[in-house]
């Protein structure tokens, strides 16, 4: 259907731009001398070397890193686990409790954390890392599930069949068929996984221990305290991993074709 | 039983475990630390419904919930207006080449930071930052900025929250069959009576989604309206976490989050039926 459509595409112009002028305008201004992002624009990278020289920031953005890497395998490995175990459940059961999970991404965040932190009180485990460790785990499991379980039902069964009366064992058939053609489908949920956690500034906010800054809970004091161009250097450098991991996502198959939602 | 519901079992358990003991349990739990007054939660003393008394008492439930949920619905209302043109246009207009590149751009906003999201659309709003610069050609006072109010702040949330309902309609927009829209088309249908009838009812489960995915999290938000709101920008969700953060009253703290639970699953449900009107309209 070729039709020019011309207040269509006025549209989705004015939209991007709407969606990627604030990102592109910090991203200038990273590189701008003047201490509040205003013009004219003068040339520095000095943001840059504060940055790097370490403000405090270093010490939260390697907390976060491996943080969310720990909280990325335990999602990636029970999201697996519990994607296997729902293909073998009757599908209107599986959906069911697909939808049940998906609570945990739906409820506002505000309200899941504070549920948490109350229930950790009670337990007496209270802001902790096993705390925050858990919280951020379910916010990430669904996402996991989401992902996996649709491209193991798109699976050929008739492959594992076949590998089964070839004499296969069934932990052979999962480890040489089933987990490799899941491969990018696991890529995709991790990377998703990760960044959501990176990311979730509400449920760090409620569990993390006393004393404890995560790289938002960072930035959320930062802007709030004020305009500081060494986040504009900052969010320069997230938002140029943001884009080239969504590239890696797009390489993968996800995206456009295959749907990530 | 056998072993092979043994094994279904054993794989589950994990993830049914996760679910009931850090979603389902402690939600629940919530209604009865909402009964519990003051500070510390223990089970030991008497339970009353004082908290929730003294809520209505104080009497800004009402007002900031009210704002919470228009807010919400304003910011699903405009998404929805600008997501199904762009979410159309994507799905049906632009070449195939180009779509994938823009499909992949709506998607960069869920890999980055809400909090850098925020700041970057506060640095365009701040005074003699780049939209006031522009506005002052027209006469405006660039020293002025509609930071710090409830502009700001929906500006913000629909910022955050257009991706969703762009990708929520895009995916379901794009297994539509062109034929049918060509069929009715060549019958005689104009281009309201596609939408009315073919393209609304066939997409209102993606609506439907999208609705839930925009309208809840909007509602339940306060990151933006601390940030961005200024003085009178509080919302129920601030007010949820000043029980917390500021004046440590943690069970009518609780009794907040039932409140908001409550009401926004009864407008979910209203949501849902609504939407569920369109879908039978198919003809």
């Amino acid at each position: 259907m070729r039709k020019r459509a011309p207040w269509l595409k006025l549209m989705m112009v004015l939209t991007y731009l709407f969606l990627f002028a604030p990102i592109i305008v910090v991203m200038v201004m990273s590189f701008n001398t003047s201490q509040y992002g205003t013009l004219p624009f003068v040339f520095t990278t000095g943001w840059y070397q504060r940055l790097l020289s370490g403000v405090g920031l270093g010490k939260a953005t390697w907390l976060s890193i491996w943080f969310s890497f720990l909280v990325t395998l335990a999602g990636s490995l029970v999201g697996i686990l519990t994607s296997l175990g729902l293909r073998r459940l009757p599908e209107t059961w599986a959906r069911r409790f697909i939808s049940w999970l998906n609570l945990a991404v739906i409820i506002p965040w505000l309200v899941l954390g504070i549920a948490l932190l109350m229930i950790f009180n009670f337990v007496g485990l209270g802001r902790s890392y096993t705390g925050m460790f858990l919280g951020n785990f379910v916010c990430v499991l669904p996402y996991v599930v989401m992902l996996v379980y649709p491209a193991l039902m798109a699976l050929d069964k008739n492959v594992e069949y076949a590998a089964r009366t070839l004499g296969a064992s069934p932990r052979r058939t999962l480890v040489t068929i089933v987990l490799p053609s899941l491969l990018p489908a696991i890529l995709t949920s991790s990377l998703m996984a990760f960044m959501v956690c990176f990311n979730n500034f509400v449920i760090q906010y409620y569990l993390a221990p006393f004393g404890i800054r995560t790289l938002p809970m960072e930035i959320y004091n930062l802007v709030r305290v004020g305009y500081k161009p060494d986040i504009n250097a900052l969010a320069t450098i997230m938002i140029l991993v943001s884009v080239s991991l969504v590239l890696l996502v797009n390489k993968l198959g996800y995206g456009s074709k295959k749907g990530l939602f | 039983m056998t072993k092979s519901r043994i094994k279904t079992w054993l794989l589950m358990l994990p993830g049914a475990g996760t679910l009931l003991s850090l979603v389902l349990l402690p939600l629940s739990l919530l209604l009865l630390f909402s009964l519990v007054t003051g500070n510390q939660i223990s089970l030991s003393g008497a339970l009353s419904f004082k908290n929730y008394l003294n809520i209505f008492k104080q009497g800004l439930f009402g007002p900031l919930m009210w704002k919470s949920i228009r807010m919400g619905l304003l910011v699903t209302a405009s998404s929805i207006l600008i997501g199904y043109p762009v979410a159309y246009g994507l799905a049906k207009v632009v070449k195939p080449r180009w779509r994938n590149f823009l499909v992949v751009m709506i998607i960069i906003p869920f890999f980055t930071s809400q909090l850098l999201l925020i700041y970057s659309l506060m640095v365009m709003l701040q005074s003699q930052g780049p939209v006031m610069t522009f506005l002052a050609l027209f006469g405006l006072d660039p020293t002025r900025s509609i930071l710090y109010s409830n502009t700001a702040v929906y500006l913000i949330l629909l910022y955050q929250f257009l991706p969703y309902m762009v990708l929520s309609l895009f995916s379901s927009l794009v297994k539509i069959d062109d034929n049918v829209v060509f069929a009715a088309r060549s019958m005689g249908a104009s281009r309201r009576r596609v939408f009315i009838d073919i393209i609304l009812p066939l997409t209102a489960p993606a609506l439907l989604s999208g609705i839930i995915l925009v309208f809840i999290p909007v509602a339940g938000s306060f990151v933006e309206s601390n940030l961005a709101g200024g003085t009178k920008g509080m919302m129920i969700g601030s007010l949820i976490d000043s029980n917390f953060s500021v004046s440590l009253n943690m069970g009518r703290g609780c009794a907040l989050c039932v409140l908001f639970l409550l009401i926004m699953s009864v407008l979910t449900f209203i949501l849902q039926r609504a939407i569920r009107y369109l879908e039978r309209r198919r003809l």
